[in-house]
């Protein structure tokens, strides 16, 4: 698309950041990208990113998925603003449409991960403080308890029942229609 | 071998079952079943407060109608939700629902009128009490109608994301053959108010309050249907002037109207022509007066199923867009922002419906809350 490819070579004349994983490989990524997760955002503004930013809770694995959903994201954004002024009304609206929709279908695919990785994406994101890849993937998760019964929860995320056969036995009792 | 998934910190599943949807109250109830961690997550009070505050309107659980052929009064489920005590409906049908309490009152009006013998109801805890009977009046009340408030409705001091338990008002507006007066319970006072009577006949002719269109709160006054001699119009009780005042119809509205609330507060009414929805809002005109304006004027027959006849609207929900219509082949709910129509309820013969909207989170040991808990009387 050549909005979007208008947008690189903007991005790449614009200020790089490095970030550093917790098994120290380190990752170049734009302003414009790295500036997506609020935590960075700051560190720039307090001029704290020479020599890179050290992110200790973030492995290199998840990392490089992190600055995937930010460099597309980022990308979408700017061409947004970039498209605005050189399409009728009418046009821009269905560019708006066809960019939201390739958006809709990278956040579907982005989100095929297993269950170790989406957790790791969302502790990434709230440490991170991305609040669209928090929303994304806290919402996935609650996609996936959607619909489920209690055994099938605790088998999908490996959680112990902890709660007393007597707990449980109450519980269904007051609220049996939610397992009927 | 694969590695068990990480934890998740306690902040982090909390973010995740607020994002489960309020219309499937079934779905927070299964996941509080998992473990401690997640049963107290849900059930407490950080996150009862911010799942109503994310989701903000509140869902429709269900609605409650009244079967015209056996007069029998149901609770007809729209989401996983059931409620506790719905037996209390046999030989009663529900007035009006607000806030998450329903308001209902007997069948059997022979034995009983309707104004001795006013009930509330929660569906979600089934708490449940009935209100003190009111003293007789020399004039006989030949209509009347009723309506339920958070009590902090008439100050706006409430948000009503989660008021049900709190304290209520009763408005209860009734015509005798030469009188319009209300009666207010409080649910504070636990008593009725001495009642307020309409400054002289606010109309011509005898008034008949229209029992099975519900009741609308907006600007501090509760609006009721009515029926005179020239036709149909609205009475108005203003809850902090305690007057009572006629508001007239738009023009060329004459039959299938609903009343309803705008989130901002104000007066919407329905009224279906033919097979088209005409929408209207009270609204200032250029000379300050109040008056109504066309809001939208939408066709409904293509969005029912072919060779559906409508014959009128019979609620109208405006903090869901949603509108019943009773139709030769039952009643329909639609969507008027997606246009998803849904058939509600196969039967034709129904007197009235009322929607019960309320959000829904798990709740440690609901039983032990106690039935009429809530009872003041």
């Amino acid at each position: 698309m050549a909005s979007a490819g208008s947008g690189d070579e903007k991005a790449a004349a614009a200020a790089m950041i490095t970030l550093i994983s917790s098994d120290n490989e380190k990752f170049e990524v734009t302003e414009a990208t790295a500036t997506l997760s609020q935590t960075i955002r700051h560190m720039i503004e307090d001029g704290c990113t020479d020599g890179g930013v050290p992110l200790p809770n973030v492995t290199s694995k998840i990392l490089a998925r992190v600055i995937e959903y930010c460099k597309k994201h980022a990308t979408a954004a700017a061409g947004e603003e970039g498209s605005s002024s050189s399409f009728s009304d009418a046009a821009f609206l269905e560019v708006d449409r066809a960019f939201l929709e390739e958006l809709e279908e990278f956040d579907d695919a982005f989100l095929e991960v297993d269950r170790a990785t989406l957790f790791d994406l969302i502790l990434a994101a709230n440490y991170l403080d991305i609040k669209g890849l928090l929303n994304l993937t806290c919402q996935k998760v609650a996609d996936s308890v959607k619909g489920k019964t209690p055994e099938q929860i605790r088998e999908m995320y490996n959680i112990v029942n902890d709660l007393t056969p007597e707990e449980e036995a109450e519980i269904r009792r007051e609220t049996q229609w939610a397992f009927e | 071998m694969a590695a068990p998934p990480p934890a998740l910190m306690e902040e982090l599943v909390e973010e995740s079952l607020l994002r489960l949807p309020p219309d499937d109250p079934a779905s927070l109830v299964r996941a509080s079943l998992v473990c401690k961690d997640w049963r107290r997550i849900l059930t407490g009070p950080g996150f009862r407060r911010r799942f109503r505050e994310r989701h903000r309107t509140p869902p429709m659980l269900g609605f409650l109608r009244l079967r015209g052929s056996d007069r029998a009064c149901c609770f007809t489920a729209t989401s996983s939700f059931r409620p506790r005590n719905a037996d209390l409906l046999h030989g009663r049908y529900a007035l009006d629902s607000r806030h998450g309490r329903v308001l209902l009152t007997t069948m059997s009006m022979r034995q009983e009128p309707l104004e001795s013998s006013l009930a509330i109801w929660d569906p979600i805890t089934g708490d449940h009490m009935r209100l003190p009977q009111l003293p007789p009046r020399p004039q006989r009340r030949i209509s009347c109608h009723a309506a339920v408030l958070c009590a902090s409705s008439p100050s706006g001091a409430c948000n009503h994301l989660d008021c049900h338990r709190g304290p209520f008002l009763v408005v209860l507006m009734s015509t005798s053959r030469d009188e319009v007066f209300v009666d207010v319970y409080s649910s504070e006072a636990g008593a009725w108010s001495q009642p307020t009577f309409a400054g002289q006949h606010p109309l011509d002719g005898p008034v008949w309050i229209v029992g099975v269109e519900l009741g609308a709160f907006a600007g501090n006054a509760l609006h009721f249907m009515v029926l005179m001699d020239s036709g149909m119009g609205i009475l108005k009780y203003n809850l902090n002037t305690r007057e009572i005042n006629q508001v007239n119809l738009p023009p060329n509205c004459r039959c299938s109207v609903e009343l309803t609330t705008t989130e901002h507060g104000g007066l919407e009414l329905a009224s279906m022509e033919d097979s088209r929805l005409h929408l209207w809002s009270m609204e200032d005109g250029p000379d300050g007066h109040l008056g109504w304006a066309q809001t939208r004027v939408i066709e409904l027959k293509n969005m029912l199923p072919a060779n559906t006849r409508l014959f009128s609207v019979d609620c109208f929900v405006h903090s869901l867009a949603v509108v019943f219509t009773r139709t030769s082949e039952g009643l329909f709910s639609i969507d008027l922002n997606s246009a998803q129509v849904r058939k509600a309820y196969e039967g034709r013969s129904f007197v009235n419906v009322v929607p019960f909207m309320s959000f829904y989170t798990p709740e440690l040991g609901a039983t032990s809350a106690g039935e009429g808990s809530s009872a003041g009387a």
